[in-house]
């Protein structure tokens, strides 16, 4: 694709866009100014251009072009705040870079804030003033979500899931039968008739969520868990209907939808009454579950949130399950996803157990919370029509992971998962790419 | 969107490289993407076997099946599909099949 080329396009979500009305530009404003709370004004009014958030960014790192700074992708922003928002912006709009939010304005929104930014939230460590850039970025896809402009295949998957109960649009006998399946396969495994996946348990201590994904296509995660859980020989349970941990409003920018999507999982919790609601290796379904959905639902949780890991973690350090990290002799390296680790505080677990499970266990540098985005995050891989800057800025982790020199490359999310896999080929890393409770399982002394 | 060349024909894809229009797919070109997206430069009866299904599969409801249904009506165990298809289910099989990305983390 020609990046030059991004205004001459005749796709039909760029049609949309240059048939925009007053009428759509000032809705989308409205909602934008719904928005701004006090937090968001004053992050407004602090970007200095100190430029020290270019070399935090990995769009910026492997693009090298201005549009990909994220002061420059904030400043789409500003200057559109400034302009309908700010006393100075209004009267004397040049003074202070004020900009008109017209067509070609919104046009740039899209191409910025969906197309080069993964919500990573690096950018916000190496901010002198420490402004949350992603929560602004997050903030203006919002307003464009509400006129209907948030890119297609990201759009379908929040279609697909608000209106089919999960992201892929999994059929109830087929996911009833996948975990049949997969119960069956679990006990010949380990030959123990007694192996359970346990299907809408009441009163289970722990709820177990999964990523359609998985069920779909990569059902092995699930097995590890239910390995994990039975040699535990903990109280848990799937759920029939709602079990997708996934929430793409996280990337819509659209609060009303990501609530609705994670309110699913609280009234999951409550058909079953179960105690802790546990979520997979997902990222962003951690941070929209453990962390936004209260927010966005204007409620507190009535039960316990944890990761799977937490939970394994847990097991490990009560003796529940022993692992021989023998099993396990490949190098192995931690990519943490930013959702989970960066901002969702699920940072040591991770480490614990992999240093449990496997013989070697190498770090990238720069790891944990300082760790570089896979480049998938953000809506990233449901958005083709950004898919060659995606894996174009995906080169700063296929370049951390040479470095490293593992054979195997553990992940707790799902989404790291995919991007990491296309990085894999396109990068010719020679690597495989686990999730950390299938290293965990694959380690079990039973 | 960008097309890519097939025997003198201009075959559209979208930018992840799924064929856009799914009646132009036929066999010479699921060895053609099977090698191009793939890397697999020999499609075996068992790859045949799996793409013919996803591919029928499709045709009638419009979307790919689950990987239960690969393998319960292929015979094949899950790791055997991982093995045929290294970019999966997804990315390999039903992108060689000729079908539109899926929904999801994908």
């Amino acid at each position: 694709m020609n990046e030059n080329e991004t205004y001459v396009s005749k796709d039909p979500f760029d049609e949309k866009i240059e048939q925009l009305s007053p009428a759509d530009r000032e809705k989308a404003l409205k909602v934008f100014a719904e928005k701004i709370n006090r937090e968001f004004a004053v992050y407004f009014n602090s970007c200095v251009h100190c430029g020290l958030c270019a070399d935090s960014c990995h769009y910026y790192l492997t693009h090298q072009d201005i549009q990909s700074l994220p002061a420059y992708k904030l400043g789409l922003v500003i200057g559109i705040f400034k302009k309908y928002f700010s006393f100075m912006g209004k009267n004397m709009p040049g003074w202070v870079g004020a900009k008109s939010f017209d067509n070609r304005m919104v046009k740039e929104w899209v191409d910025s804030l969906y197309g080069r930014c993964s919500l990573c939230g690096r950018c916000s460590l190496n901010c002198s003033i420490g402004i949350n850039i992603a929560a602004l970025i997050r903030a203006a896809r919002g307003a464009l979500a509400a006129i209907g402009l948030v890119p297609p295949g990201l759009q379908s998957t929040i279609e697909t899931a608000v209106e089919k109960g999960n992201n892929m649009g999994i059929k109830k006998d087929d996911w009833l039968e996948t975990a049949s399946w997969l119960e069956e396969e679990l006990q010949t495994e380990i030959a123990d008739p007694a192996a359970r996946i346990p299907m809408d348990q009441k009163d289970a201590r722990y709820f177990y969520t999964i990523n359609p994904r998985e069920a779909m296509f990569f059902p092995l995660s699930i097995s590890a868990v239910a390995k994990l859980f039975h040699a535990a020989g903990e109280s848990w349970t799937l759920a029939a209907d709602s079990y997708d941990v996934t929430n793409y409003g996280l990337y819509s920018g659209d609060d009303e939808t990501a609530g609705m999507l994670s309110d699913r999982l609280v009234q999951g919790m409550a058909k079953l009454g179960c105690k802790t609601l546990v979520l997979a290796e997902c990222g962003h379904g951690f941070k929209s579950n453990r962390w936004e959905a209260p927010e966005w639902l204007s409620k507190k949780y009535g039960f316990e949130v944890k990761s799977i890991l937490e939970v394994v973690a847990g097991f490990i350090r009560e003796g529940r399950i022993k692992l021989d990290p023998a099993k396990n002799q490949e190098p192995v390296t931690l990519h943490d996803p930013c959702n989970l680790v960066r901002m969702g505080g699920i940072i040591e677990e991770q480490r614990f157990i992999l240093r449990h499970a496997v013989s070697q266990f190498i770090e990238m540098i720069p790891n944990r919370e300082k760790n570089f985005c896979c480049g998938g995050g953000g809506g990233q891989l449901a958005m083709t029509q950004f898919s060659q800057r995606r894996l174009k800025a995906g080169g700063v982790k296929a370049e951390q992971i040479r470095k490293t020199g593992a054979k195997i490359v553990a992940t707790p999310c799902h989404n790291c998962i995919d991007q990491l896999m296309e990085l894999n080929k396109h990068y010719q890393l020679d690597v495989k790419i686990k999730t950390v409770c299938e290293l965990a399982a694959d380690a079990l002394v039973l | 969107m960008p097309f890519v060349d097939f025997k003198g024909k201009k075959l559209e894809v979208n930018e992840e490289g799924f064929l856009v229009n799914s009646d132009e797919w036929n066999k010479e070109v699921a060895v053609f993407f099977a090698l191009k997206e793939d890397n697999i430069a020999n499609l075996t009866d068992d790859h045949w076997a799996v793409i013919n299904y996803i591919r029928e599969f499709y045709l009638e409801n419009n979307l790919a099946p689950m990987i239960r249904k690969i393998c319960k009506t292929t015979g094949f165990q899950l790791k055997y599909i991982y093995e045929l298809f290294p970019s999966g289910p997804a990315k390999g099989a039903a992108k060689i099949a000729g079908l539109p990305k899926p929904d999801g983390c994908v």
